[in-house]
């Protein structure tokens, strides 16, 4: 647990003070690093968790030459961005400040050594890991705890990297939904993260840097995720770009029934419900079965060039 | 009369777009782009596309392929109902850069031999200069994979065609017979016939510049000359 309990929801200040949040935008590039992405790319960022104990293959990649190796693996296999993550969602053991920045800073180092085109991610809710990632040479901080810490958005404008805005609810950092209820949770969804959004450019964050991601599973039971991911469309609409993040996640498993390793076929079909609504960034753990998914997607769109076409055309 | 003419495959594939992110048949493209080429080059009054189609009718001269029949995401602002086989001749006519006068004739699909010569003769007397871009591919039966599967008479079928464009042998093409040509998909047969009509009584000098059948179909690019003066073969006035 953070014990810091810096912000919270209720750090924000008043609505009105910082304008509409319903307030839109055109779908423009997104920027991260020194890359430029078009709104009709689809971009996968894939999973390399720091951690023992993550829900997903716990353990996988906290040896970090086993780590390396993945971000080997999703490089070649076609990921777009990487995100390192050293603190599980879940609640579990500690985590303290320094362990975090111990699991997370060197290896985006490295990372950033072995490829320095990569677009890097850092998975964290603390300004200090965001800040040292960032000088570390990442790209983009993933706030998945919705802006907990508030002098993350600050810290992502003074380094200039992106800053993802996401929903909880309100939870705290690594506890689970309980008896979590909504009068309308998209709407939830919608005002938490383009509040976050405002506010992290009232910091000083570039605008075509921040994506809004409602966050399945994160202060939602599995109605409300598959609720969201019914209404995605709310949210591309805003013209914010959207990422996902739905692999392998609690809610796709109760709805099939299926385990933690039999999850892949749900993941892809909302991730193809989600590519299909307008959202463009896909959080995935596999990384060239989402890309497959998202490419047919996008040919479906018409976004995408199909590979090789000579059926019927011979 | 036919001052120079060109024979080309004439499948869907043979529009870039239409094969997605790998080109696929790039050798054969080249080669039509060539062949055309040496049509534009020679300074016609005017060049005459003939393809196969449906029914025998002449097109409007400023139509141009409907990609969006093939491919609905390309879209495009071709001309609707275009015969393909018409579609692609005038894309190679545009890609090689030509603006002057063309026509466009299609060939019904079940004209007999005579009618096919009788037309090609009526379309070489339609100009003193005039070039021809013939459309047609051979047999679609060539192996397993072929769209329309393995067909043992096909090859030499083919072997024959293409023996009698290498020889410039014109009667060997007329005399291609039409029923086994159907069955054996091989829509060429009525445009071959149009040529041979086209270039008289003459034995054009021919070269095949690919010849190849990389999807069960048989395509041939060749270009046909014709022959010079003291030869006495050429022309069908």
């Amino acid at each position: 647990m953070d014990d810091r309990a810096i912000g919270g929801p209720g750090s924000l200040g008043p609505l009105d003070s910082l304008g509409p949040p319903g307030a839109k935008r055109e779908p423009g590039l997104l920027r991260f690093g020194r890359h430029e992405f078009p709104p009709g790319r689809l971009l996968v960022m894939a999973i390399v968790n720091r951690t023992p104990d993550s829900f997903y293959r716990p353990g996988l990649t906290w040896d970090e030459t086993a780590a390396m190796e993945r971000v080997h693996t999703v490089v070649a296999e076609g990921a777009d961005i990487v995100d390192i993550g050293g603190v599980p969602a879940k609640p579990g053991a500690e985590v303290t400040l320094d362990e975090e920045i111990g699991r997370t800073v060197p290896f985006v180092e490295a990372v950033r050594e072995a490829y320095p085109n990569l677009v890097i991610s850092v998975d964290t809710w603390r300004n200090e890991v965001g800040r040292a990632a960032c000088i570390a040479g990442a790209d983009l901080l993933n706030d998945t705890w919705s802006g907990w810490d508030p002098k993350l958005a600050e810290v992502a404008a003074e380094c200039g990297v992106g800053l993802v805005c996401s929903h909880t609810g309100g939870q705290h950092p690594r506890t689970r939904v309980f008896r979590r209820v909504y009068a309308d949770v998209m709407a939830d969804v919608l005002n938490r993260t383009l509040t976050l959004a405002q506010r992290a450019v009232q910091a000083g964050v570039d605008p075509s840097r921040i994506l809004i991601d409602p966050a399945h599973d994160f202060g939602k039971n599995t109605w409300h995720s598959l609720e969201i991911s019914r209404r995605l469309a709310d949210m591309t609409a805003t013209g914010w770009p959207v990422l996902v993040s739905v692999s392998n996640k609690d809610f796709v498993g109760e709805t099939l029934g299926a385990g933690v390793e039999d999850r892949l076929a749900g993941t892809l079909a909302v991730t193809s419900v989600a590519a299909w609504l307008g959202a463009r960034v896909f959080r995935a753990h596999h990384v060239v079965q989402t890309r497959q998914a998202l490419d047919m997607v996008a040919a479906v769109k018409g976004d995408f060039q199909p590979a090789r076409v000579l059926k019927g055309l011979v | 009369m036919i001052i120079r003419a060109a024979l080309c495959p004439c499948p869907p594939i043979l529009a870039r777009e239409v094969t997605g992110r790998d080109p696929v048949v790039s050798g054969m493209r080249e080669a039509c782009a060539e062949v055309t080429a040496r049509l534009v080059e020679v300074g016609p009054d005017v060049i005459i596309v003939v393809g196969p189609a449906a029914e025998t009718a002449g097109w409007d001269s400023a139509s141009r392929l409907d990609l969006s029949a093939i491919a609905p995401a390309l879209g495009g602002s071709g001309t609707p109902g275009l015969p393909l086989s018409l579609g692609l001749g005038v894309l190679l006519l545009d890609q090689a850069g030509y603006s002057g006068p063309r026509v466009l004739q299609a060939v019904g699909e079940h004209e007999p031999a005579p009618r096919c010569t009788e037309l090609g003769d009526k379309l070489s007397a339609s100009a003193a200069r005039a070039a021809l871009l013939v459309m047609g591919d051979g047999s679609a039966r060539r192996s397993p994979a072929a769209p329309g599967h393995l067909d043992e008479r096909a090859a030499p079928f083919d072997a024959q065609v293409e023996r009698a464009i290498r020889d410039g042998d014109l009667a060997a093409l007329i005399a291609v017979d039409a029923a086994l040509a159907r069955d054996l998909m091989a829509t060429g047969r009525p445009a071959w016939q149009v040529l041979a009509g086209a270039m008289g009584t003459g034995q054009p000098i021919t070269e095949v510049l690919y010849a190849d059948d990389p999807f069960g179909v048989a395509y041939l690019v060749a270009g046909f000359e014709v022959a010079p003066n003291g030869a006495g073969q050429a022309g069908a006035s």
